[in-house]
């Protein structure tokens, strides 16, 4: 009976229950991670001390080059966000475009069906409640106090219902045919296992519906009665019939048709809003989750670590996910940790999901928002398995440069990561190079005041 | 206490003399299934909880995914290498090897099911056969010449 405990390790078995509830509940251990691994790295914090002087800043020539690409990049997204869209609604209303902040809940088709923006309610109360990317509804701007916004105050962080949320209204649609005529009918949220995460409910004639077998219609929005009617020809998406396919001694049977949306709301960074322009917006404050401060630090590649994996000693406390930039060059994300310090992991290193921006060689394009894996990498290459839900987007993409979508409060949109080159054996890759160098760096920290 | 302190303050840094190793062009040593050799075979049963804590510090310096992700993937491993202790007990080197393999192939698999599950990718999830071939090769050795040296030394279990 006393060989019994050495038997069974009870320790162990609790150390191992303990993470587990640790990882159910992270927020409330985050503390203990954070002193436990700070004090850890205070000796290759020694250490890294005595690893050589840290490089300042790059040639004026680079940094120029990333400012001309940055701005570049603002004015392509901002001309493609608003044009389409604009043309579909009536005169008198101004866009505005809000950075997305977060992008959460499943909803139809298991995809996101809420976002949270960089404005707040207040900031936002004077606008129409229709929400797009470029000729693309997206979802509703929701209401302080009401529906999934109930406990919501005006100076938090607006938010949008996508299409797709369970609690979204129907919406009146059509689509043209290719014999000339067209289909009107509802399309609404789908379940969470559904193909897509939007279903139409109701058809005008069910029987030429019941027919229907081509898939890659464009279905657009109709116009209501109603007073927040939805401007007419705004697109929603395309079709995508399910069903069981045409045999030899059957005829083709359409069970469902869905709405597939171009756009993959996880990976959007930006969305624009339409507020009249006759409304009165100078009284409200500007909300604080659009100002972000850049804090100084330096980053020491870890000893021994594997090249991207970084040491930060910051003038500040680091949180975790913030975003670190040598020069306008992203670095990677940071682990924050006690005592001023941080563990960064480089993009090439990473394999986290990244929201993403590319920005085409092509002028005329708009730029590519994408959710992307790194799959390999290192030092200065990392290969990015891509994914856009854009139709448009070309399954083979050029080449361009590739910025940060938004990947949370402190990892804001429009971060330049490098060169994106097409692989040539495999279209879904892209070959990412980064002009990062090895060694001690000064870098700044971007923490999102909100957050901080 | 003073074991202890010892412990928490080299024991981490193991995993980065390992990657100064790797980085100097030596065969790879996979420090995660070292510590889960020693801590399975070789330590003080009733320290191991605190142990693993002490490695799954080292392994989060290195390693993109959290802590309580790291203390999963290398007690698992220990929890599954434990009732092989009884035969290990007198360095039986076939057993450590089999011990070896077996922890080379759980520490990347676990790291990418906890990835999956909590959302926590890492780098560290991809299964290497020559990293196999090497732990089979230089960790039972290895294992020989830790436990003999501090911070281990203080932790080896005494047979009764």
């Amino acid at each position: 009976m006393r060989e019994r405990p050495r038997a069974f390790p009870v320790g162990l078995y609790g150390m191992l229950l303990f993470a587990l509830c640790w990882l159910t509940l992270p927020a409330v251990f985050a503390p203990l991670e954070r002193s436990l691994l700070g004090a850890t790295c205070l000796l290759p914090r020694w250490f890294a001390r005595l690893a050589g002087s840290p490089a300042m800043a790059a040639a004026p020539d680079l940094q120029r080059q990333r400012l001309a690409l940055s701005e570049q990049l603002e004015s392509r997204a901002a001309r493609h966000d608003r044009a389409d869209a604009g043309e579909r609604l009536a005169a008198g209303f101004e866009p505005v475009s809000c950075a997305v902040l977060v992008a959460s809940r499943r909803g139809g088709g298991g995809r996101v069906s809420e976002l949270l923006l960089d404005h707040s309610h207040a900031e936002l109360a004077a606008c129409s409640p229709w929400v797009t990317k470029g000729e693309t509804l997206l979802g509703w701007l929701l209401r302080p106090g009401f529906g999934a916004a109930a406990k919501d105050s005006p100076a938090d962080p607006a938010r949008v219902q996508l299409l797709n949320a369970a609690a979204a209204p129907p919406n009146l649609a059509g689509l043209q045919l290719a014999d000339g005529g067209s289909l009107r009918f509802v399309v609404g949220p789908a379940a969470a296992v559904d193909p897509a995460p939007l279903r139409v409910e109701l058809w005008d004639d069910p029987y030429r519906a019941a027919r229907l077998q081509q898939d890659g219609l464009e279905v657009r929005t109709l116009p209501r009665s109603a007073l927040d009617a939805v401007p007419a020809g705004l697109l929603l998406g395309q079709t995508r019939v399910w069903g069981y396919q045409a045999t030899a001694d059957q005829q083709p049977l359409t069970i469902g048709v869905y709405v597939l949306p171009p756009f993959d709301a996880a990976a959007l960074s930006h969305v624009v809003v339409w507020r009249p322009a006759a409304a009165a917006t100078d009284r409200v404050a500007p909300a604080p989750f659009r100002s972000r401060r850049r804090v100084p630090g330096l980053v020491h590649d870890l000893p021994g670590a594997v090249h991207g994996r970084h040491l930060l000693l910051a003038d500040a406390s680091v949180p975790t996910g913030a975003a670190i930039v040598q020069d306008g060059l992203f670095v990677g994300t940071a682990r924050g940790l006690w005592f001023g310090g941080g563990l960064v992991t480089s993009f090439a290193l990473s394999r986290q999901r990244w929201s993403l921006i590319l920005l085409p060689d092509a002028p005329d394009l708009a730029p590519i928002e994408m959710a992307g894996e790194v799959v390999d990498g290192e030092d200065q290459r990392a290969y990015l398995r891509w994914r856009s839900a854009d139709a448009r987007v070309s399954p083979r993409l050029g080449a361009g440069y590739l910025f940060t979508g938004s990947n949370g409060l402190h990892c804001p949109a429009g971060l330049y990561i490098g060169r994106a080159t097409p692989h040539a054996d495999d279209p879904e890759l892209l070959i990412v190079r980064s002009p990062l160098r090895p060694g001690p760096h000064a870098v700044e920290v971007i923490v999102g005041e909100a957050g901080s | 206490m003073r074991r202890w302190f010892w412990w928490f303050l080299l024991a981490p840094q193991g995993f980065l003399l390992a990657g100064v190793w790797r980085d100097a062009g030596l065969p790879p040593i996979d420090m995660a299934v070292l510590a889960c050799l020693f801590l399975a075979l070789v330590a003080d049963r009733r320290a191991l909880p605190w142990l693993l804590l002490g490695v799954a510090l080292g392994r989060a310096m290195v390693d993109e995914a959290s802590l309580p992700v790291q203390i999963l993937v290398l007690g698992v491993p220990v929890a599954l290498l434990l009732p092989l202790r009884g035969l290990a007990f007198r360095q039986p080197w076939l057993l450590q090897a089999f011990g070896a393999v077996l922890a080379a192939i759980a520490v990347p698999k676990l790291t990418g099911l906890c990835g999956q599950w909590f959302q926590q990718p890492s780098s560290s999830a991809h299964l290497d056969g020559l990293t196999i071939v090497w732990a089979v090769l230089l960790l039972p050795p290895l294992l020989w010449l830790v436990q003999r040296l501090p911070p281990c030394r203080a932790f080896v279990e005494v047979a009764p």
